[in-house]
């Protein structure tokens, strides 16, 4: 037996049916996973996706055909639909967003927001990191500025095997070349290590699960969808409370929080520091990593399952150190 | 929520439109926002919040429907 490869990743969305999005993967002529989500009848669908796994599609599709439920379709006949548009290159792949995860627990975890591309403020922060003992450093973005040259610091943070730097919206939009800069000066590797950054990250706090994002943008790229893990947080922090700006929805957000996956949600969009709880999830505005040469960071502990953060203000960048 | 106007009479069922949304996207969170909602669940009627939380009873729910219909219908 060959080795099983991951395939292709689709998101369809249906018309008639109670679940709006059907998410499915195709590899070597077999669909390896089905989900029906957003809706419809969850035990059924359930067990609709456990016995198509892995079957030859050409197997399954004669009894998926023609079955009708709810105006003239149904679930299976969507699915159906769905595959056939993928054979048919009618329905592209879809890739959405990069998610990478912290595989290892952390009891202290710096974050840092911000860098844009200043290399003497990462050197004055990482002192500081040393010397708080943290265990790993999440850099939300954005870790580049256009208008300067960011592949000092960019080669600093790809070395750093305790750093973990996650896409912000400058990044991206620098790294698809859509500002106009010097990005010309960036080597290949460090291309590479842009393009490749997560723009999603999840982590284990303790006992806590939790996850890093910047902001919005992740949900205008092609294939994201509102039905994936993290989405929900995505848009409960982002879209519902303007980044905990509007603190009138709180009951709406403490409402749906148990649907959440993560107890931890990071992000970067708001650029101000804070620290709320609601409905048992913290959530976290990571600050800039220099506001006027003033210095911050976060240090995030947990300890008996309760959260600290506290805001770190290191003395700032000693002139000439990296002055070039 | 949507239990509460699902479950009305069939006579009450007659005059309205019943559109429910999903606040796990973002389609339901800008139409919560659009409401001015605060909290869940929610039940608007003609475009005004009318029910935030509370869920109404049966015949409350009904009531007001009717009394919204005659007004609209003379």
């Amino acid at each position: 037996m060959g080795p099983i490869t991951e395939g292709q990743r689709y998101i369809y969305r249906t018309q008639g049916i109670c679940p709006p999005e059907i998410h499915f993967r195709i590899a070597d002529g077999l669909l390896r996973e089905v989900h029906f989500r957003g809706g419809g009848c969850p035990g059924n669908a359930q067990l609709v996706c456990r016995l198509l796994r892995d079957r030859s599609i050409e197997e399954v599709r004669p009894f998926l055909k023609d079955i009708p439920c709810q105006n003239h379709t149904s679930c299976p006949d969507q699915l159906d639909k769905a595959l056939e548009a993928a054979l048919n290159g009618a329905l592209l792949p879809a890739h959405s967003f990069r998610l990478a995860a912290d595989l290892w627990t952390k009891t202290r975890v710096a974050l840092v927001g911000n860098l844009a591309g200043r290399l003497e403020v990462w050197e004055a922060l990482k002192a500081d990191f040393k010397e708080k003992k943290v265990e790993a450093v999440y850099c939300l973005g954005n870790q580049t500025n256009p208008s300067t040259d960011n592949g000092p610091l960019l080669q600093i943070l790809r070395k750093d095997h305790k750093v973990t730097t996650i896409l912000g919206e400058e990044d991206w939009r620098y790294a698809r070349q859509f500002e106009t800069g010097p990005q010309g000066k960036l080597n290949p590797k460090d291309k590479d290590y842009l393009e490749s950054m997560a723009q999603v990250l999840s982590f284990h706090l303790g006992a806590k699960k939790g996850m890093v994002f910047y902001g919005t943008y992740i949900q205008d790229l092609p294939g994201f969808s509102d039905y994936e893990p993290f989405s929900l947080e995505m848009n409960m922090a982002g879209n519902l409370t303007r980044f905990m700006e509007d603190e009138s929805v709180f009951p709406a957000l403490e409402a749906m929080t148990p649907q959440f996956i993560s107890g931890i949600v990071i992000f970067g969009q708001r650029k101000k520091w804070g620290h709320w709880q609601v409905g048992g999830v913290d959530f976290i505005s990571v600050g800039p990593a220099s506001d006027d040469d003033r210095l911050s960071w976060g240090l995030l502990t947990v300890a008996n399952d309760h959260l600290t953060l506290e805001i770190q203000s290191p003395s700032g960048i000693k002139k000439g150190d990296h002055e070039k | 929520m949507a239990e509460a106007v699902k479950v009305l009479p069939q006579e009450i069922q007659e005059l309205m439109e019943v559109r429910e949304w999903d606040m796990r996207t973002r389609e339901g969170v800008n139409r919560f926002r659009e409401l001015k909602a605060k909290s869940l669940p929610s039940i608007a009627l003609d475009e005004q919040l009318v029910y935030e939380s509370l869920i109404p009873g049966q015949e409350e729910l009904a009531q007001e429907v009717r009394r919204r219909w005659r007004v609209k219908n003379g």
